[in-house]
């Protein structure tokens, strides 16, 4: 597919397709102050050392490390000295041991004041709105299913299973908080083979693409659709508390709280799970359904996103980038959605297709991991010292 | 060189060899470099030369123990799980004795010898007519399936040998999990591994078939400081807190197996072996804060928090509430430093892995996680039940691999690994 960069709501100026990684505002120029400061040694860490975080200058800063001062056309050159200093490279060795131990800080502070974690409150109850929107959806589309099953019917039961797991993927942010139980009764994968505990739709998946009777899996529609009620019941009971603004999802004495920073964190997460366990084929072992899947989290992203725009104004690029990354990677779906509104299965796709989702979608997750960083809470100072004396080496 | 220069210039080196061993060689070495430095003393060839004396660094074969498991780590393996199919006791242990027979010569050092023109020859050759030592070690080990009806072996089985337990968290491939031998090959230069393994594979045709493979190699040490731990693919030190093996006393307490095992175990060891995918794309999006809580660590320096160097002492009764390191840091749960969990220490021998890219585009990298201990109920389990609970998990993926027991080494020449199956 091919886009041009005009068609998107929000093109960040620094960064187009195929553009320079975005980086967090203000680190480089911070990160330069700390390299100034360190002299020469930090110098030789910024190009040596992995612990060096966040590489200033990147390609150029690490090419001049390892690079012949003048080029040459003529093969490899001996590099005397390590990159813009007067160190020798014989000492290469004891620098790089000079520069790692004892060096233990870990990078200069954000420069973005940390938000207060009522910051949050907004966006949690937005964005539980929506999933109590989709889990209704999905209470409502599982009954098909259960009659499609009981009918005997494999082709509308494929198709209507289609939905109701697009539906629930569609929850995101909040499958990981849960109860394991209810997880896995909706969505649970086997622990082995025979195991009794696998009931949900990839166990309803497995029965529809391996030719069970369709009709012996009308027990497991029933148990879904139980589990749905379920969810549907337990998910208002998510309260956000006043107080500490964490979002509660309170089942008999367990309370299960999520924090500013996993709500954060699941802004890429949701896409990295489908990364790794939809886009591989790996939870979709019998239907392929990982390009259903993954646009599924794809939407559930977009909503998140959406809930903490709000928040992120005035906080740099990251919301921009992030927003433009995921209107591509919709798009790049949009693309591949079949007439009927469903989507080929990873087996069906073209090699370009694949690609173009693949490495859409590795772009996609390169933008969104700025978000975190973004909306910190807390401002970091160091770690606590171990007290001396008392320690004793190896 | 011609063909006759060629023949006449192995025929020297062959009798040299014979007699004067790794000296000879190392002659024979500098001989070549000095053919090459004359034809282009530039530095690409510099570079790309060996260090003729690593090659001619020589591990024993034969000893107590086997090499390969308190062998300071080589810098290439390949990890080979195979199944047996032999179909009688006796083709089992003449293939295992064969497989002795040409681990000595490779790991020793051997000449590639000449047959006639028109066979094929004993050695594929790839290292050219010198299969120099390169601090090569093979270490055989069995799994517990080697043990079942098929051999009458059951007798012998080593108590705690089982089959590898899924954890929680484990998304094992069968595939990629078990087997009845397990051969790991580790050496200087990743083409002596892979000849190695090629000339191995020759020798077992027929009696063991491979299951699965991995290959791993360790990162370069660029710190000059020989003892400071090298970085796993998280870029953290690994290792840093490893039994030292030169403490004989805290090997036979950690690593050896006990008194109390059949006959045929004593000498050896239980090989825990896993290949654990490290998500490293996903790593790489979380904040060095964040990575650093995870690990416990300092990622340059591999101090623990709040300390200053390597090796210091995480001091965990100062800082009960995690406010330093937190409760669920890798390295807290790994090795709490209690006088209960003492006894649990295990000898890790980890390489990393690259296996190109998965079907989404991600990079398959991860651990060849190899440890040795001498319970591994007691021991590797106890500390991967602690570690189900670190938030690491959501970075790593274990996919393969499988529990074996490496038995005692060869006693001389005329021994083989394994040969206490044999013995009634």
């Amino acid at each position: 597919m091919s886009e041009s960069p005009s068609s998107s709501p929000a093109l960040p100026r620094a960064t187009g397709p195929g553009g320079v990684r975005p980086r967090r505002p203000g680190r480089i120029v911070i990160w330069l102050g700390a390299v100034v400061l360190l002299a020469v040694a930090a110098l030789v860490a910024a190009a040596v050392i992995p612990g060096s975080h966040h590489p200033v200058g990147d390609d150029a800063v690490a090419q001049r490390a390892v690079a012949a001062p003048t080029p040459s056309r003529d093969g490899p050159v001996r590099v005397k000295k390590v990159f813009d200093s007067s160190i020798s490279a014989k000492r290469y060795g004891t620098q790089v041991a000079q520069m790692e131990n004892g060096y233990n800080a870990s990078g200069p502070v954000s420069d973005l004041s940390p938000l207060p974690v009522s910051a949050f409150d907004r966006p949690v109850a937005v964005y539980r709105r929506y999933a109590e929107r989709w889990a209704a959806r999905l209470g409502h589309d599982v009954v098909p299913l259960t009659v499609a099953l009981r009918a005997g019917n494999r082709g509308l039961a494929r198709r209507d299973w289609a939905t109701a797991f697009s539906d629930y993927l569609h929850l995101g942010a909040v499958y990981g908080l849960l109860p394991s139980d209810l997880n896995n009764d909706l969505a649970g994968m086997p622990g082995e083979i025979g195991d009794p505990h696998f009931i949900g739709l990839h166990r309803i998946e497995m029965g529809l693409w391996t030719n069970q009777p369709v009709t012996s899996l009308a027990p497991l529609g029933a148990k879904l659709s139980s589990a749905v009620q379920r969810l549907r019941a337990e998910l208002p009971s998510t309260a956000v508390d006043p107080r500490s603004s964490r979002v509660r999802l309170a089942r008999g004495l367990v309370a299960v709280t999520v924090d500013p920073l996993d709500f954060t964190l699941r802004i890429h997460e949701i896409l990295e799970d489908a990364q790794r366990d939809f886009m591989s084929g790996l939870d979709v072992p019998w239907s392929g359904a990982g390009v259903l899947a993954t646009a599924a989290g794809v939407a559930a992203t977009k909503e998140l996103l959406s809930t903490v725009k709000p928040i992120m104004a005035g906080r740099g690029d990251a919301y921009g980038t992030s927003e433009y990354w995921l209107h591509r990677l919709g798009r790049v779906f949009d693309s591949i959605r079949r007439r009927d509104g469903g989507y080929p299965s990873l087996h069906q796709l073209t090699p370009d297709q694949l690609e173009l989702i693949d490495g859409t979608l590795a772009g996609t997750l390169t933008a969104l991991e700025q978000v975190p960083g973004t909306l910190e809470t807390k401002t970091f100072t160091t770690f606590p010292k171990i007290p001396q004396g008392e320690a004793t080496t190896k | 060189m011609s063909p006759v220069d060629r023949r006449r210039f192995l025929k020297g080196s062959l009798a040299t060899l014979g007699a004067g061993g790794a000296g000879a060689a190392v002659a024979l070495g500098s001989n070549a470099s000095a053919h090459a430095s004359a034809a282009s003393p530039d530095l690409s060839t510099e570079s790309l030369r060996v260090d003729q004396r690593e090659l001619m660094v020589r591990y024993p074969f034969d000893g107590e123990h086997q090499a390969g498991i308190l062998t300071p780590r080589q810098l290439q393996a390949a990890m080979v799980s195979l199944d047996s199919i032999a179909q009688t006791p006796t083709q089992l242990f003449l293939g295992l004795q064969q497989l002795s027979v040409r681990i000595r010569q490779l790991t020793q050092g051997t000449s590639v010898g000449v047959e006639e023109i028109d066979d094929p020859p004993p050695d594929s050759g790839i290292l050219g007519p010198y299969d120099a030592p390169d601090s090569l070690t093979v270490t055989l080990a069995f799994g517990a399936t080697l043990f079942d009806h098929r051999y009458g072996l059951a007798s012998k089985k080593p108590r705690h040998l089982t089959a590898m337990r899924a954890f929680p968290l484990d998304r094992l491939d069968p595939s990629r999990t078990g087997g009845d031998l397990l051969v790991q090959v580790c050496a200087g230069q990743r083409d002596t591994v892979v000849h190695t393994v090629r000339e191995l594979m020759r020798v077992m045709a027929g009696t063991f078939t491979p299951r699965w493979s991995l290959d791993g190699f360790q990162a370069a040490q660029r710190n000059a400081n020989p003892h400071a731990s090298t970085r796993n693919l998280f870029a953290f030190r690994d290792g840093t807190a490893n039994p030292d093996v030169t403490d004989d006393a805290l090997m036979r307490q950690l690593v050896w197996a006990d008194a109390d095992e059949p006959a045929f175990a004593s000498g050896g060891t239980y090989m825990v072996v896993r290949a654990i995918r490290q998500h490293v794309e996903f790593w790489d999006r979380v904040g060095m804060l964040e990575q650093e809580q995870m690990i416990g660590r300092y990622r340059v320096s591999g101090a623990p928090l709040g300390g200053t160097t390597e090796f210091e002492n995480p001091d965990y009764p100062e800082d009960p509430e995690g406010k330093r390191i937190p409760l669920n840091a890798h390295i807290r749960l790994a090795n709490p430093r209690t006088a209960q969990t003492a006894e649990q220490r295990i000898l890790r021998r980890p390489y990393n892995y690259n296996r190109g890219f998965d079907e989404a585009g991600d990079q398959d990298q991860g651990m060849l996680f190899v440890a040795f201990n001498q319970d591994p109920k007691r021991q590797f389990e106890q500390i991967q039940l602690r570690l189900e609970s670190e938030p690491m998990t959501d970075y790593i993926t274990p996919v393969g691999g499988g529990y074996f027991f490496a038995p005692r080494g060869a006693a001389s020449p005329a021994d083989w690994v394994g040969s206490g199956l044999a013995r009634a």
